[in-house]
């Protein structure tokens, strides 16, 4: 049987959860394609636990939501699950959350919309187009199906699609890093100055050859919940010898391997030298690396670091990206670029179109921006900015509208928007 | 190198070995975990610290007393390379 839908989207992350959801409350039949059995990408498969880009940048004492609509009902929905409100991290407002609350929090918003249908399990493994339409091949474990759409939204954070329909792309010669993340319990304490001697342990286990120096890429985070605490350890993504590709299955599969291994030492570590990680264990691992950057479409619009860096502002924009340029090319640690004055800059609706084709849009870290942009766009809370705008114009246009940046705008729910530009 | 490690020149270094982005004006007084000196940054540091200065800091002396400005991080570095 061949699915016939409005609106497809193509991975469930951040961005295709705000694509899909938004799509479906302005009445398109949406089908949602996702390769785990939850949603909710970087934020629950691979346990980055924090919002990062959900306010604007600026140094008063109360963190102040840069963007209406589905990124602000996301952050009350999460402070309402965990308890917690933003904190200062640095210059930096975030929001903790929690995997498990986003999981459970992307349920409750799908069970919502009777018109949206999540696939699970699911890969989408082409699409061409045919006769003004969408066609899409699926696979689930052995079982292959296709559906057929009048309009696509690709958040698979890798623009799978674009070389399917033969359409511009690219990937950056100088990636982003990716992070693994895993989850700790059996901590007895964890004060926020030990932190210092916890990173001098580690050190001293480099020195003597317990651990490899790619433990010189670890940090560690409560996360929120009693003993436990997640474990970010920054990686070279060269660990099968070659260079970093994140589209290749060969080093994707030496990263995983590598981060349990460099997790299981840093822990066996801490548990001989701090005597309040004796008991300590590793309770998690992602469903996969964090993958931070890969291929990118090339769209209408391209938005520059030099955009991002002045705070510029455009006539079509369909939202506020405030999160710096926070590169991660090597495991030393962020390098962030501030906008001037903290500044922050609108996201043209162009870069979520490609050229040739009216009725795709792309959402989430893969939109048209330059590398240096993209340190900035691919957090969680910007990518429920992109998500939204492309579930919105993807049903305008299913519906026959003119899917402009004013009309995504205009949407229920965006109140006070024009006031917050 | 004999001379004396001062604060002057940790800040040099510190920017050097990309540990740090100091802004222009950062002085030896300043606050270097409101510059941005996490428990990465510190792992990075001791690491370079005994390339550069040829000194071992241990887990003990990753205080925040020693480590808050470029002037206490080159009087721990002076300690203990005696």
């Amino acid at each position: 049987m061949i699915r016939d839908v409005d609106v497809a989207v193509i991975g469930g992350g951040s961005a295709g959860l705000a694509a899909a959801v938004m799509a479906a409350r302005q009445g398109a039949r949406v089908m949602l394609f996702e390769r785990q059995g939850f949603l909710g990408g970087m934020g629950t498969a691979s346990l980055v636990h924090t919002f990062c880009g959900l306010y604007l940048l600026k140094s008063g004492p109360v963190a102040e939501l840069a963007n209406p609509g589905f990124p602000s009902e996301m952050a009350e929905r999460m402070m309402a699950s965990t308890g917690l409100g933003p904190i200062r991290m640095g210059r930096l407002d975030v929001l903790p959350q929690h995997p498990v609350d986003f999981v459970r929090i992307a349920d409750e918003l799908v069970k919502a919309e009777s018109s949206l249908v999540v696939q699970w399990h699911t890969e989408v493994i082409g699409v061409r187009k045919n006769q003004g339409r969408w066609e899409i091949d699926w696979s689930c474990r052995g079982s292959l199906g296709k559906a057929s759409t009048t309009v696509i939204v690709d958040a698979s954070g890798d623009a799978v699609t674009a070389p399917w329909i033969g359409a511009a792309h690219e990937v950056a010669p100088r990636l982003q890093r990716p992070a693994y993340v895993f989850g700790i319990q059996g901590v007895k304490a964890f004060p926020d100055e030990r932190r210092l001697q916890l990173a001098g342990m580690l050190v001293e286990g480099i020195r003597t050859g317990v651990l490899s120096k790619a433990a010189l890429g670890l940090s560690f985070r409560p996360s929120g919940r009693p003993g436990e605490l997640f474990g970010t350890l920054d990686l070279a993504g060269e660990e099968g010898g070659s260079i970093y590709d994140p589209l290749d299955p060969v080093g994707l599969s030496a990263l995983e391997a590598e981060g349990r291994r460099v997790a299981s030492g840093a822990l066996a570590c801490l548990r001989e030298m701090a005597p309040e990680w004796s008991a300590a264990f590793i309770s998690q691992w992602p469903a996969r690396a964090g993958i931070r950057e890969s291929r990118r479409w090339v769209g209408r619009a391209c938005l520059t670091g030099a955009q991002i860096e002045a705070g510029t502002r455009f006539a079509d924009e369909i939202g506020l990206a405030t999160w710096p340029m926070e590169h991660r090319e090597n495991v030393r640690g962020p390098k962030w670029h501030f906008p001037v004055e903290d500044r922050p800059t609108g996201i043209p609706l162009d870069c979520l179109r490609i050229p040739d084709h009216d009725n795709l849009f792309v959402a989430g870290r893969c939109i048209s921006v330059d590398h240096e942009a993209q340190a900035s766009i691919r957090v969680m809370g910007t990518c429920f900015v992109t998500g939204e705008a492309a579930g919105v114009a993807a049903a305008i246009k299913a519906g026959g509208g003119d899917p402009t940046a004013s009309a995504v705008r205009r949407i229920p729910g965006h109140g006070n928007f024009s006031q917050a530009l | 190198m004999s001379r004396e490690v001062d604060g002057i020149e940790v800040i040099g270094w510190l920017r050097s070995e990309e540990i740090l982005m100091l802004e222009e004006g950062f002085t030896v007084g300043d606050d270097l975990f409101q510059a941005g000196l996490d428990s990465m940054a510190v792992m990075q540091l001791v690491v370079a610290a005994e390339e550069q200065f040829g000194v071992q800091l241990q887990a003990g002396d990753l205080t925040k007393e020693n480590l808050t400005t470029a002037e206490s991080l080159a009087t721990l570095i002076r300690e203990r390379r005696t």
